[in-house]
This record gives C-alpha cells, structure tokens and sequence, in this order.
C-alpha cells in the first residue's frame, strides 16, 4: 500500500504544475493519428461547455422569447433579466449568509486541520498517535442528519448562524489527513531549533508552521470552502428561518417560485455559478492537490 | 499544545463524531423532532419496522434505488474517466485547459448543477426535447418514472467524472516512459500496451477511483433531491428516505415524525456502505497484487 501510494504522491506535483502552466510545445499541426483524439475531446468540451453556453443563452431571453424560441441564440438579450432576478430573489443577503458560513467554517476546519493534524504528526502528546486513525474514520461516517438535528435542538442552537457554523466546521474530510501528511514534510529541527530559541507552541504554530504550510492550509481551506458553499441539505433542516438561508437554499426556493419564468430562472442561476466559475480559475490547483493527496490517503 | 489540541478535538467531537455515533443511539429511541417529548428505548423496534410489511415496499424500492445508482454512476464514472484521462494524457494543444474544463463541475455544486440540468431537460423546448422532436419523440424527462432515475445517475457522472479523470491523470503520469518505449521496441502495438503496460501499472488509481467513487455514490442523493424532489418514488434513494422519514421532506413539518426510525435506516445504509466498501477494498487489493 504505501509503496503504490508514495508512486502517485510524487508525481501528485507534476499533475498540478500541467494542470496550471501550458506544457504545448510542438510547432506544426496535430499529425493523422492524433485528429481522433481531437475528434473525441470536441466531444467532451462540447457536453460539459454546452450546457453552460444553453444557461447564458436562456439568461438572456425574455419570457415572450423563450415561449417562441426556447432552444435558438437569444435575439434580444434581456440584461435587465440580472438584475430583476437579484431583486426577486434577495440574493444579496443569501450570499452575505454564504460568505459568512463558508469563511467561518472553512476557517474553523482549517483550524482543526491545524492544531490536530501538526502534534498527531509529530507525536508531541502522548497517545496522539493513536488519533490517527480517527482521521482516517471522520471520512466514513454515518448519514447524521437526524442526529445533527437533534443535537443543535437540544443546545438551542437550532436555527440559529452559529449552529449551522459549528456544524459545517466540523464537516472537516479530508482536512485533518492532509494536513497530518504535509506537516510530516516539515524538517524536525525547525522544531528543536525553535524551543532551543525558547519559542513557545502558539507562537511557533502561527508564525512559522502557518507561513510554510500555506499551500497545503489553502488546500484544506479551499476544499472545505466548496463544500460548504455548496451545502443544501444540512442549511434545509437545520435553518427553516429564510434570511438565514445559504445562496444554495436562496436558488432552491427561487426555483421553486419562479419556475415557469426560465429567463429570470437561468439568470439567477448565472448569478450563482458566476462566483464559482471565476474563483475555479484560481482554486483549481489547490484542488486537484487536495483531491489527489485525499485519495491517496483516503 | 494542548489547549489549542483539545480545543480542536472538542469543536470535532461535539459536532462531528457525537452525531455520528449517537444515530446508533437514537436508533433505538422513539425520538421525535420536537423537544420536550419524552424519548424511550424502544429496542429492534425501528430496525423491525424497517423490514415490515408496511415499509418494505417503500425500502427495497430505495435499496434498489441506491444499489443501481450508485453501480451505474461508478461503472460510467470510472469507464469514460479512463478514456477522457488517457486522452488528456496525451500531446494535445490545450490540453490543461480541457483537463480544467472537465474538473469544473466539482466547483459547481448540486444547485447549480441540478438547475442547468433541469433547464436542459425542460420537457417543453429544452434542448433535449428539441433533439428528441427531430425524430418525432417526445418525454417528459425527470418526470417520467422510467426515466428520471438514468437522468440523474447522467447528472451524477457529469458532475464527478472530473475527480476520476484527475486521478487516472496522476496514475498515468507515474508510469515511467521508458516502459512504452521498451515495448514499442519489441513490437507492442497500442493495444497491447495498453492491455500489458498502462492497465497493470493504473491498478492503484483505479482502486482509489473505484472506491471513492462507490462509498460516494452510495451516500450521495443532494442531485436526485434537487433534480426530483424528495418523495419521488423512481428516485427515492436511501439517504433521501433519511431524509423524508426525519423532516417529512418539506421544510417546516418536521415536527411529529419519528426519527428514531430514519436513524435506524441510517444504520442499515452505513451497514450497507460497509459491507460493500469493505468487499470492494478486499477484491480490488487482491487484484493490485495479482496485475
């Protein structure tokens, strides 16, 4: 097991380097044997780009033009569609609620990640070691939700911000393995010369391990982020209360109430999936390293 | 050390592994969404009411449910997340940007994904429906019971297949070079390589895929709830029967149901994703050591 999964940790790299800097070095055109291949990617751009293009398209029509031509290229873009479904849907405060949910859990888990993953690395407690595994099982846990439910009930935290806070903060998966994995990377001695220096733990956790670790921080972040941002079902049971409702559950209900207006509906799903495609620009390396370093260990 | 330690610790078990274990618990209580109702033990209760007569109907149709969504969405995921790799994997001008467009959906989230795909199957003048005019047919997509449950494992792939292919990526990366070059010389063909050299030497991915790709879609039912709504009997999955049988499927009635029962159908799921996590792990490790 661990000599396979070290094959696929190196060359974990070289997957996000290709995936971020273009590698294309050939100067003449695709040789015969390659124009299948070519062929066959077309295919795939055209199923995950076509739908998203078909979104774009529907945004902009009116109700009047969808009835007539609901497939076709939209004729008279409708702009005001935009800004009519951001009104409609009260989007601006679901996405405040969103912002809040995923910094403040993603953060929090970030922080489990942290302060578990570094000393359970090092064997600094005693019998820390031993947590390891609970890494490991925090990843195959049961279906929760009615405990989940019960629990936040019982503590008066139902419905409330900070239950639902608590909640996806501690939805950390693969957060605290990852972490327990990249810490093991960091040199021993920077840790001896420290407390030779006379450092204490909080001061050299923040100001050295934080700053070295920050690749593999922002990967944790990132990955517990997209998660929580996309969350439905736990905001569903555990906030009736609409405004403080996640964009997720905003969207959903949206759906709901307006879903013969396709127009004003694919607009407030643009509205939605904007952020996301644009922060993928940037988060997609952080993610690849964060989805191959959790099936290797996972 | 230790105060940051167990604060950690504390937020991760109060809210991540006592829930977790306590559905064990709450299994055998008659628990109910309202507090201040007394709660009692009520022993096998949940677990025998699960297997009766009154629920078995609705039970065996999730079980089903969930057993044929989640092989078929793996099967698919793991076959054209082979494909799609392998071809990326090749000298292709823009390449990095295909591999990131087929990544994307798992940025997207179900929401999202579940309304463009709901927009593409909008049974009056979709694209789909266009399609299916051309030649005179016509469906009513994720309403028609026969149908909607294919839909949503097409979703499923859609959106995951992006995971699968990242990981085969990585897989073919580390087979070193020098091994196609060896058997070129001695007259391999591309099939043959594949089938002696790139198949072999992928068999760690794919048990990674294979099994993060089975205990994902045993779990997941987010696209079938947004797609279908929770009480569509042809997309009922276990996990949405969690979620039906605790909350009642609409938001705010959550009120009298028992959830005692729902934790035990939660137990039976994470039974089940055991059992089948467990035999696929033992059968795919045989195999790694075997190719």
């Amino acid at each position: 097991m661990t000599g396979q999964s070290t094959v696929v940790v190196r060359t974990q790299a070289s997957v996000v380097e290709t995936a971020t800097t273009s590698r294309a070095r050939r100067p003449s055109g695709p040789r015969p044997r390659q124009i299948g291949s070519y062929v066959f990617v077309a295919i795939v751009m055209l199923a995950f780009l076509f739908p998203l293009a078909f979104l774009m398209n529907t945004a902009l029509k009116s109700n009047a033009e969808f009835a007539g031509n609901p497939v076709g290229l939209v004729h008279h873009p409708q702009w005001g569609n935009f800004a009519e479904a951001w009104q409609k849907g009260n989007f601006g405060s679901y996405i405040l609620n969103s912002i809040l949910y995923t910094v403040a859990g993603a953060g929090i888990g970030t922080f489990i990640a942290l302060v578990l993953g570094f000393p359970v690395a090092r064997g600094y407690l005693r019998g820390s070691r031993w947590l390891m595994p609970l890494f490991v099982v925090v990843l195959f846990l049961p279906n929760a939700l009615i405990t989940q439910f019960q629990l936040l009930l019982r503590l008066g935290l139902y419905d409330t911000r900070l239950g639902y806070v608590c909640m996806v903060a501690a939805g950390v998966g693969v957060g605290p393995l990852l972490f327990h994995g990249f810490a093991k990377s960091i040199p021993r001695e920077l840790d001896e010369a420290a407390a030779m220096d006379g450092i204490g733990y909080w001061r050299y956790l923040f100001t050295f391990i934080v700053p070295l670790s920050k690749p593999a921080l922002t990967t944790v972040f990132m990955l517990q982020a997209v998660w929580i941002w996309n969350e439905i079902i736990l905001a569903t049971v555990l906030l009736p209360d609409q405004s403080k409702a996640p964009l997720t559950l905003g969207l959903f209900n949206f759906q709901g109430t307006y879903s013969n207006q396709w127009g004003l509906l694919a607009a407030a799903t643009v509205i939605v999936a904007a952020p996301l495609v644009i922060a993928y620009v940037f988060m997609q390396r952080y993610l690849v390293a964060g989805i191959l370093g959790g099936a290797v260990k996972g | 050390m230790r105060a940051s330690f167990g604060l950690g610790l504390a937020i991760l078990t109060v809210f991540g592994l006592v829930p977790a274990i306590g559905v064990a618990v709450v299994s055998f209580t008659d628990i109910r969404g309202l507090p201040g109702i007394p709660v009692s033990w009520v022993g096998l209760e949940n677990f025998e009411a699960f297997f009766s007569r009154a629920h078995l109907g609705d039970n065996l149709n999730a079980l089903r449910n969930t057993l044929v969504f989640a092989i078929f969405s793996t099967v698919f995921q793991i076959g054209l997340g082979l494909l799609i790799a392998i071809v990326l994997n090749k000298q292709l001008k823009g390449r990095n940007f295909y591999r990131s467009v087929v990544f994307m959906p798992t940025v997207l989230g179900v929401t999202v994904t579940g309304l463009i795909w709901t927009l593409f199957f909008n049974p009056s003048g979709g694209p789909a429906a266009s399609i299916l005019s051309v030649f005179g047919a016509r469906s009513a997509f994720f309403g028609d019971p026969a149908l909607a449950l294919k839909l949503v494992i097409f979703v499923q792939v859609w959106a995951t297949l992006g995971i699968s292919v990242i990981i085969f990526l990585a897989g073919l990366q580390s087979i070193p070079a020098e091994l196609y070059e060896v058997s070129a010389i001695d007259g391999a063909s591309p099939r043959q390589q594949f089938r002696h050299v790139t198949f072999p030497l992928l068999a760690p991915s794919m048990t990674a895929n294979v099994l993060l790709g089975i205990v994902n879609a045993l779990q997941s039912y987010q696209l079938a709830y947004v797609l279908t709504g929770p009480i569509n009997k042809s997309t009922q999955l276990l996990s949405l029967l969690i979620y039906t049988q605790g909350f009642g499927g609409v938001p705010g009635t959550s009120i009298s149901q028992t959830q005692g029962y729902a934790a035990a159908i939660s137990m039976v799921q994470f039974f089940l994703v055991g059992v089948i996590a467990l035999g696929t792990l033992a059968y795919l490790r045989k195999r790694e050591a075997r190719l």
